[in-house]
């Protein structure tokens, strides 16, 4: 058979009704996880057309665009947006940073107890909530005098007045990516430390046949073999950078709104703090978000397309 | 084949499961034209929705339609005390036998009870998706003043001033104002308060004065005052806490730190003695207020935690078995908090030689009383009935009749309501019984004869007495007539000194427009307050601020407010 038959051969498809007559049963089977996907993630997405109404109480009426005007039109909405991008990118990048530093250090313990435990240790405040996180760094962070960070300051003589961390707009930013790293860095360390276990000991071996020091596998071997890892990383979180809502929530307060009040705390606060809330507002708020992040989710998908080949959708 | 037909039975149950969720059990609402009676004896044709859960139309053989009640939807907050895990289901079951006897027909109560904090919240998701009498929608609700001023213009309320002029509780209402005050200009009656307001009164830890060498008949001024903080604080301990420098979000608003608020308003209000309606906060006195909380903040006085503190959290610092990072004063509700607040701190071991002295209420200094006239009694917290929305009352009425009326029957119900269950909180029967048995200075042991009332260990802690239910014995509009009283003499005195040093609050505005902006003003507000406090800026850059951002909003409510009915 020639080359052209091949192809002719391996093109031709059975027609679909025929394949859904062949196939009835599997079909079937997936009859009820598709009605399932249906009603549970596509007909709550009918509540979009709220956007275009006003939603008071009992009182719903069309509104048109009204509601994207007056978002576009309010200092606090753009405010949000800003922090939103500023706090999650800055957070993505710190936290993939340090993920990686501490992957490498560990890579290079020799001791397997040490890294075992070492592991162990900063895995561990992952696994707390972050209304948990948020009391203690709260309680720890106190301008009172039950503050310990304060307390210990004054009593080394470092500071006269308490600091008032969490309430100084200058520093709630750098404070909220400390806590963010001290809860995240561990667990983000999983994925980097499987990739540099797969690394060939061979490429080391060779790296120090060739009078490579340690500094040098690490520049030339290790970095490299994570390269791909970490960019997969990045691309993957940068889909979801406008849904960072609790580690904000649990942690900002009045005085720092403007620089902590992000999307979906300012959503949430004209939604469930507001005694008769307009949902239609909301709704148009959270529709744009989803259009956002949707364009950035394509263009993830673009960049993960580039990098490794495929895409991620 | 067999594989097909497994398939088909397994797909066709997987969706009928599926689906199963989204029928609904609830009744229908439809709507039907039944002869209703009203009050002068004329009859009319009535449309009432019917087949809703709430209960049923009934009509007799003469064509005469009454609604019965036989399930209530109620929505509380925490001032219902009997809760799930302190005798709420004997309370409710002693409810349902009691009010079931007194309409004739059985009639079940259900409570959904809140969180306390989002409150107004889930309030207003169950009035958004709901429909009344589909099980989740409330029949009746509490609201505080400032919800209830807030939904007072939506429709979704039901004026209730014919029932409530002609209940049977009537000829015993003793503080008729409370009901009246919350009218409309037109008349109309959308909230029911069972009780007056009450307050907050300045609660100063004995033990402290002493340690300081003051005696509270000596703190007459705000100087006084400021000097008795001052002594109370050495960069360890501070000089007062409480739950935020004001509670803007709810009237009346400056009730937590009442000495350094002193004539100042933050909100929308009329002068005591005017009808005019003014901004309270663009006022020489707010300003002064907050720059007064600014020096005390910044002299170390005022607790930092005060910024950030719920209710919860500042009452446990105030009663801390760690008193070295306490405070001396702390202002708080009246009455049965006094006792309270004791109790707490006997639990804790704090200046257990002083017993019920451990507190003393400080009367409102001199510049309170020179502008308000003394502590402010809030606008009282009211519960409404939902309205349904038909052209008629029958359904409304029934609520009214079988909650309200009861309620206040001076009797059986209103025991209930305001101690809460016999047998679990309180009870009438012979008895003795020990509190704290095993630790010997807190051991208390009580004694009844035959039919003395008495309050009953709490369900929640045996070591402490059970102390009311929903209804302050005292606070309430019309008195019990079965003579249960709680005689503990704390209580007593609380609500005594209360009741002389209070004047009311201002009334709350009711405004669309100020509804719709009221909670991003509150947010600006409370932000530019603790700026203030902070020392970020001034009051009075605070209020210029606020001017230019909110000013000519607040114009425009002024003049809606302030334009003749």
């Amino acid at each position: 058979m020639s080359g052209k038959n091949e192809a002719a051969v391996k093109t031709r498809k059975k027609p679909l009704g025929l394949r859904i007559k062949n196939n009835i049963g599997f079909y079937l089977m997936f009859l009820p996880v598709f009605i399932f996907v249906l009603i549970i993630y596509y007909w709550p997405m009918l509540g979009i057309r709220y956007s275009f109404y006003s939603y008071k109480l009992r009182d719903i009426h069309w509104v048109g665009l009204e509601h994207f005007k007056n978002m576009f039109a309010a200092k606090e909405f753009w405010i949000a947006f800003k922090n939103t991008l500023i706090i999650s990118i800055v957070k993505l990048l710190l936290n993939t940073f340090a993920a990686v530093l501490i992957s490498i250090f560990l890579n290079e313990m020799t001791s397997l107890f040490c890294k075992k435990f070492i592991q162990t240790i900063i895995y561990l405040p992952h696994f707390m909530s972050y209304a948990v996180v948020a009391a203690i760094f709260t309680l720890f962070l106190s301008t009172s005098s039950t503050g310990m960070i304060n307390e210990t300051l004054k009593s080394w003589g470092w500071i006269d007045k308490s600091i008032d961390f969490l309430h100084t707009p200058s520093m709630w930013q750098p404070v909220f990516y400390i806590i963010n790293l001290w809860k995240e860095t561990g667990w983000g360390t999983v994925i980097f430390f499987a990739t540099l276990s797969g690394i060939s000991p061979e490429l080391y071996e060779a790296a120090e046949i060739d009078g490579a020091t340690r500094l040098q596998k690490m520049r030339y071997v290790t970095l490299p073999a994570l390269s791909n890892t970490i960019i997969i990383v990045l691309i993957l979180n940068l889909a979801k950078v406008l849904n960072i809502f609790e580690p904000v929530f649990v942690l900002y307060n009045n005085r720092v709104f403007e620089v902590s009040d992000v999307i979906s705390t300012y959503v949430y606060r004209k939604t469930f703090l507001t005694a008769i809330p307009d949902y239609g507002y909301t709704t148009a708020v959270g529709l744009f978000k989803s259009m956002v992040g949707c364009i950035l989710m394509l263009l993830s998908n673009f960049a993960s397309k580039k990098v490794r080949g495929r895409g991620i959708i | 084949m067999k594989k097909k037909i497994v398939s088909m039975l397994l797909s066709s149950v997987m969706i009928v499961s599926a689906l199963a969720g989204c029928t609904s059990t609830e009744g229908t609402g439809e709507t039907t034209q039944v002869t209703v009676t009203d009050k002068d004896g004329n009859q009319t044709t009535a449309n009432v929705k019917e087949g809703l859960s709430t209960g049923d139309v009934v009509v007799d053989e003469t064509g005469e339609a009454t609604y019965e009640v036989k399930d209530l939807y109620i929505v509380v907050d925490g001032t219902l005390t009997a809760t799930k895990d302190s005798g709420q289901d004997e309370f409710v079951a002693q409810w349902e036998a009691a009010v079931s006897e007194k309409l004739g027909h059985e009639v079940h109560l259900h409570i959904n009870q809140l969180d306390h904090s989002d409150y107004a919240g889930t309030v207003s998701r169950l009035l958004t998706t709901g429909e009344p009498g589909d099980g989740s929608f409330p029949d009746a609700l509490i609201m505080s003043a400032t919800m209830f001023r807030q939904y007072q213009t939506t429709g979704l309320l039901w004026d209730m001033a014919d029932a409530y002029d002609n209940a049977e509780f009537q000829s015993r209402v003793t503080l008729p104002n409370v009901n009246l005050n919350i009218r409309t200009p037109d008349g109309k009656q959308y909230g029911f308060a069972p009780t007056y307001g009450n307050g907050c009164v300045s609660y100063v830890k004995q033990s402290w004065l002493d340690a300081a060498g003051l005696k509270i008949e000596d703190i007459k001024t705000y100087d006084d005052y400021y000097n008795m903080l001052k002594a109370f604080s050495d960069g360890k301990t501070y000089g007062v806490i409480a739950a935020g420098f004001g509670k803007l979000d709810e009237a009346p608003y400056i009730n937590y730190m009442p000495e350094f608020w002193q004539g100042a308003y933050p909100a929308i209000y009329q002068k005591p003695g005017t009808t005019e309606w003014i901004d309270g906060f663009q006022e020489q006195a707010t300003i002064d207020a907050l720059d007064r909380l600014a020096q005390a903040y910044k002299d170390g006085l005022i607790d930092p935690d005060t910024e950030e503190a719920g209710t919860k959290q500042a009452r446990e610092k105030f009663f801390s078995n760690d008193q070295s990072t306490s405070e001396g004063v702390f202002t708080y509700w009246a009455g049965t908090w006094l006792r309270t607040l004791t109790t707490n701190m006997e639990k804790n071991d704090v200046d257990n030689d002083l017993g019920d002295d451990r507190l003393v209420q400080l009367p409102p200094i001199k510049e309170i009383q020179d502008t308000w006239g003394g502590y402010l009694n809030r606008e009282a917290p009211v519960w409404v009935i939902s309205n349904d929305g038909d052209d008629n009352s029958l359904r409304e009425q029934a609520i009214f009749d079988a909650l309200f009326e009861t309620m206040l029957d001076g009797d059986t119900v209103q025991t209930l309501w305001t101690y809460g269950a016999k047998g679990v909180h309180w009870d009438t029967k012979a008895e003795e019984f020990v509190t704290n048995p095993d630790d010997p200075d807190k051991r208390k042991e009580y004694s009844y004869e035959e039919g003395e009332f008495h309050m009953l260990p709490s369900p929640g802690d045996a070591n402490t007495l059970w102390k009311k239910n929903h209804l302050d014995s005292v606070l309430v509009i019309a008195p019990l007539t079965n003579g249960f009283t709680d005689n503990d003499p704390l209580v007593q005195a609380g609500n005594e000194f209360f009741t002389s040093h209070c004047v009311d609050a201002p009334t709350a505005a009711s405004s669309e427009r100020l509804a719709e902006i009221n909670e991003d003003l509150t947010v600006d507000k409370t932000t530019w307050m603790k700026q203030v406090v902070a020392g970020e800026m001034t009051g009075a850059e605070a209020v210029a601020a606020y001017q230019e951002k909110w000013g000519s909003t607040i114009d425009e409510i002024l003049a809606e407010l302030n334009t003749p009915q």
